[in-house]
């Protein structure tokens, strides 16, 4: 066991051959692999983000949520009808679309002030099955174009982006997307750790440990469950645009606007870790993987999962992912990265600053 | 008045599909404080298992009684060994494994019994085009007269169960206070699972009541049913069996008689909105329902 101390030589050193072993993995993914793989890259990203926002709410401050399949939807439906309707580029949509989720989310947060446990989980679960139908509903349909969703939403041509050189066709849109979707991330990551660090974090956690005491010791639970839910609503709009952008098309029972989407997060967030930082970028890189090498298991065995949910192909890839959640939830409550840290920990150990020596804040 | 009448008719039919299935939402909490979101699809599993024993040949009524009796395996089994280890460590795990069970099962249905052309599942009551009674005009198929009957003596049974017997008391000591109760020296944990069964076998009638309306069984069969049958519990309060019951039945007579009347507005598509919009109103101003207790919490 190597014992190093917070901050020292050692410690940057550790961090620096962390961040240089992602960044090869992010410059050589676009460069060096095909396009479909890149899609695939994107997909995990897009599931990132959402996972990240679904851990701000339901890790760090432990409020229940399965409707963040809404949100994503607002953020995608946004997006498109910003771009179709009303010509804007698709750059400031995602803006717009957070506008429109936070807005939102405070509003749903609501109830969540005076529920807890079940009956915040219900109306959540009320959020994700009415959006669909919302949006299906045919009195919408002049603004949301009804069960066809609304289609072509593009970049009429990939943007030029000096730094990655001309981008052309299938490939071209392909590694566009996959920046942009980087860029989305590491903008979602840095917001969750600066929430998380900082005494409005502290507050969320607070709450999550038991929220009586979190409330004697001055933490205003109205506004901090309302602006968290309104925050993760617009991170995870931001989710919904990419998606939209993406696929060029957002309809009502598209990829995680329906209540298996909301699951779906659920799922990322937890095989990755619950309550960490990193935790969503791992379980939605695994996600992926797994999702992609079990879909080819035996894909002849009908189609009443995709009856349902309308999106996703029957294979036992469904029930590889129930089994693999149950697992987690009994060997690493924590997640994968919550095991890592175990077992990482048996081999080096970071000790924290001595207290009063660091230059962190006096708060 | 005809039209009114028939709404109400079917609506209490339907509703009281609803309320089998709430009221299994409802033992569950009262056991162990826990959503069950898995409720629906343990219910269609049991269905499919009804079925399969009526396609081996077993006479209906039996199957469905042998379908309950594994739902009642089911769910003590998972309370059991899937629940009780997580929901020492946290809350939000229980809903989580929930999760799990629901992907899981359904998947695990479309893969044994997808590949089959979609099964017919026979009502338990005649329904023949026939076979109806006029009732002030409008029309009540014995189909649904029989569902509602049955629906009401299972319940009935149940609140029997809760008030009378020596088990029912156990179950209401447990709920009220786990630790007490197990040094009253009642069996806490068998009678966990055995909360988790009942209300499995519940959903394992509603299933099977459900399906022969629907007739044709998917893995989907349950997913509407559960979702109306949440919004009964949370209408009701969850942690109120009586009011699960009349929530139930008021979603569905409520329901029938929007779409009814209001068929550009609401129609079929949208009247479940309407019972979802209703809970989000009702739980703004008053949070445990309508006949649930509000929780007073010792700090």
């Amino acid at each position: 066991m190597w014992k190093i101390r917070e901050g020292s030589a050692q410690h940057w050193l550790l961090r620096s051959i962390g961040i240089a072993i992602i960044a090869v993995v992010v410059v050589w993914v676009p460069t060096q692999m095909s396009s479909s793989r890149i899609g695939q890259f994107s997909d995990a990203f897009i599931l990132m983000i959402a996972a990240m926002s679904l851990n701000l709410v339901l890790g760090f401050t432990g409020q229940i949520s399965i409707g963040h399949s809404a949100f994503f939807g607002i953020g995608g439906y946004t997006a498109a009808i910003l771009i179709k309707d009303h010509g804007w580029s698709p750059g400031y949509t995602f803006y717009a679309a957070a506008v429109v989720a936070f807005v939102v989310g405070c509003l749903v947060a609501l109830p969540a002030l005076r529920i807890r446990g079940v009956y915040l989980a219900l109306v959540t679960l009320a959020v994700a099955v009415l959006f669909p139908t919302l949006v299906k509903w045919k009195k919408l349909a002049w603004l949301t174009e009804g069960a066809m969703g609304i289609d072509s939403v593009r970049y009429e041509e990939v943007p030029v982006w000096p730094i990655l050189g001309e981008l052309k066709g299938r490939e071209g849109r392909a590694v566009f997307m996959f920046w942009l979707a980087l860029i989305v991330v590491v903008v979602t990551y840095l917001v969750c750790r600066g929430i998380v660090k900082s005494r409005f974090g502290r507050a969320l956690v607070a709450i999550r440990d038991n929220e009586t005491a979190a409330a004697v010791m001055g933490v205003n639970l109205t506004t901090t469950k309302v602006l968290v839910f309104g925050v993760s609503a617009a991170l995870c709009a931001l989710a919904g645009v990419l998606s939209t952008l993406k696929s060029g098309v957002v309809t009502p029972e598209g990829q995680y606007v329906t209540l298996l989407g909301s699951i779906v997060f659920l799922l990322v967030m937890v095989v990755g870790g619950a309550g960490t930082l990193w935790g969503p970028i791992v379980g939605g890189l695994v996600y992926v993987w797994l999702d992609n090498t079990t879909r080819d298991i035996g894909t002849d065995s009908g189609g009443i999962l995709g009856a349902i949910f309308g999106w996703a192909d029957q294979s036992p890839a469904t029930l590889i992912l129930g089994v693999a959640l149950v697992l987690i939830m009994f060997l690493a409550p924590y997640g994968l990265v919550g095991l890592f840290r175990k077992l990482w920990r048996k081999v080096v150990v970071v000790l924290p600053k001595p207290a009063g020596s660091g230059s962190s804040s006096p708060s | 008045m005809e039209r009114f009448f028939q709404y109400v008719f079917d609506g209490l039919s339907f509703g009281a599909i609803y309320a089998l299935l709430a009221l299994g939402l409802v033992v569950v909490f009262r056991g162990t404080g826990h959503l069950n979101f898995a409720q629906g699809e343990m219910a269609m599993i049991c269905t499919f298992v009804v079925w399969q024993f009526h396609d081996w040949g077993v006479p209906l009524v039996l199957a469905v009684v042998l379908g309950m009796v594994v739902g009642f395996a089911l769910g003590a089994g998972v309370e059991a060994t899937l629940i009780r280890g997580v929901a020492k460590k946290s809350q939000a795990g229980v809903f989580v494994v929930s999760i799990a069970l629901f992907l899981g099962l359904n998947s695990l249905a479309a893969m044994v019994w997808g590949n089959l052309p979609p099964e017919q599942l026979p009502s338990l009551f005649p329904d023949e085009p026939v076979d109806f009674q006029r009732i002030f005009g409008a029309v009540w198929r014995y189909e649904y007269i029989g569902v509602l009957v049955v629906a009401l003596v299972l319940m009935g049974l149940l609140f029997l169960l809760f008030a009378k017997t020596k088990f029912g008391l156990a179950m209401r000591a447990v709920a009220s206070n786990p630790e007490s109760a197990k040094l009253a020296g009642i069996p806490t944990s068998l009678v966990l699972a055995s909360s988790w069964g009942i209300a499995s076998a519940m959903g394992a009638l509603s299933g099977s009541l459900w399906g022969g309306i629907v007739g044709e069984l998917g893995a989907g069969l349950m997913f509407t049913v559960f979702i109306y049958a949440s919004a009964a519990a949370t209408l009701g309060g969850f942690d109120s069996p009586g009011g699960a019951v009349i929530a139930g039945l008021s979603i569905g007579v409520g329901e029938q008689l929007l779409a009814g009347y209001f068929p550009g507005w609401i129609g079929q598509e949208m009247k479940l909105s309407v019972a979802l919009i209703t809970i989000f109103v009702v739980l703004l101003f008053k949070p445990s329902g309508l006949f649930g207790s509000a929780k007073v919490e010792r700090v």
